[in-house]
């Protein structure tokens, strides 16, 4: 889902990334009031195994291929959408100017969809999911799809507010991939969170995680 | 349950675990954004599996010209590759990955957390 630089005019880029900048703005207020030296190691742990996970693409039907993202998963463990944002930046930065995964003049949308969108939708589908029904497994799942199907459906509506794709064949095609590269979103944020809660409790916790 | 440091270990070294597996169990197929672009670009077929690869040429031209972004930025490890080196180039590159993503996790955050 990362836009390269030719798929954005520059001055789309630039409105993206000024509203990215808001948000990561925001994210660095969450981190400051919200951060305690615990869970500092949480934080850089989370951000370097969603960058190792983004690397792993898996094939899907069509020729084609898609990762996980790690928006709803950062976000839940964290108990905030902002986690999302704050750590999704440092990977798409390191992506970016590092490996050219990504543009530079598009990163700003990259965040956006990715760690806004994956952490916002990630972070309160996953708390009405649990809340109607009132367990969490199913709603990591359900959190980790629709996450990742709603930023690539917002990346589907940038590219046509760029004139790079037709808006509704590109509506149709990224949200038929994103159907299925979400399976994968919602699969691994369950295992992951499974994983974290069996090994630690305290950190998913209710209190500290999610008010569900 | 798990102490603190043993957590912390662990969650490095599954991350680098599957980091250095990443370039084994990838798929080089195009990802959703590019299979998309590439469909509605006529190298591929939305539903289809083959890639062309001059009209995919073609296409990526093409895009440039629609959008006019022609900025370009010389990566050190374009695609997670070390110029010079193959598969073991590959794992390097998302090895190291990990690491700095770690290390600047743990900065920033740090800084932040003690900046009450």
């Amino acid at each position: 889902m990362h836009i390269p630089d030719a798929f954005l005019p520059i001055s789309h880029g630039i409105i993206y990334w000024l509203v990215a900048l808001v948000f990561i703005a925001l994210s660095l207020r969450w981190a400051r009031s919200e951060l305690d030296e615990d869970r500092v190691p949480l934080v850089a742990v989370l951000a370097a195994g969603i960058f190792a996970i983004q690397a792993m693409n898996i094939p899907i039907p069509w020729g084609t291929s898609g990762h996980m993202v790690g928006g709803a998963l950062a976000a839940i463990v964290l108990g905030s959408p902002y986690a999302a944002v704050f750590i999704l930046t440092i990977v798409l930065l390191v992506q970016g100017f590092l490996f050219a995964d990504g543009g530079i003049t598009a990163m700003g949308a990259n965040i956006v969809n990715m760690g806004v969108i994956g952490g916002f939708v990630g972070y309160y589908s996953y708390k009405g999911v649990r809340g109607a029904i009132g367990r969490p497994v199913p709603a990591y799942f359900i959190a980790g799809w629709i996450s990742l199907f709603a930023g690539a459906i917002v990346c589907a509506l940038e590219m046509a507010a760029a004139g790079t794709f037709p808006l509704e064949l590109g509506l149709v095609s990224m949200g038929t991939y994103h159907a299925v590269i979400g399976l994968i979103e919602g699969a691994i944020t369950t295992v992951a969170i499974a994983l974290i809660t069996m090994v630690r409790p305290d950190i998913v916790s209710e209190k500290r995680g999610v008010a569900a | 349950m798990m102490d603190k440091k043993t957590f912390f270990i662990a969650g490095i070294l599954v991350a680098i675990a599957i980091a250095a597996m990443a370039p084994f169990l990838a798929s080089s197929n195009p990802d959703g954004l590019e299979s998309a672009f590439f469909g509605m670009y006529g190298a591929k077929e939305i539903h289809g599996a083959e890639l062309d690869e001059d009209v995919a040429v073609v296409a990526e031209e093409a895009v440039v010209e629609k959008t006019g972004n022609t900025f370009t930025f010389e990566a050190l490890m374009p695609d997670y590759t070390v110029p010079g080196l193959d598969k073991e180039g590959e794992i390097l590159a998302i090895v190291l990955g990990t690491i700095l993503v770690l290390f600047i996790g743990l900065g920033f955050s740090r800084i932040l957390a003690k900046s009450k």
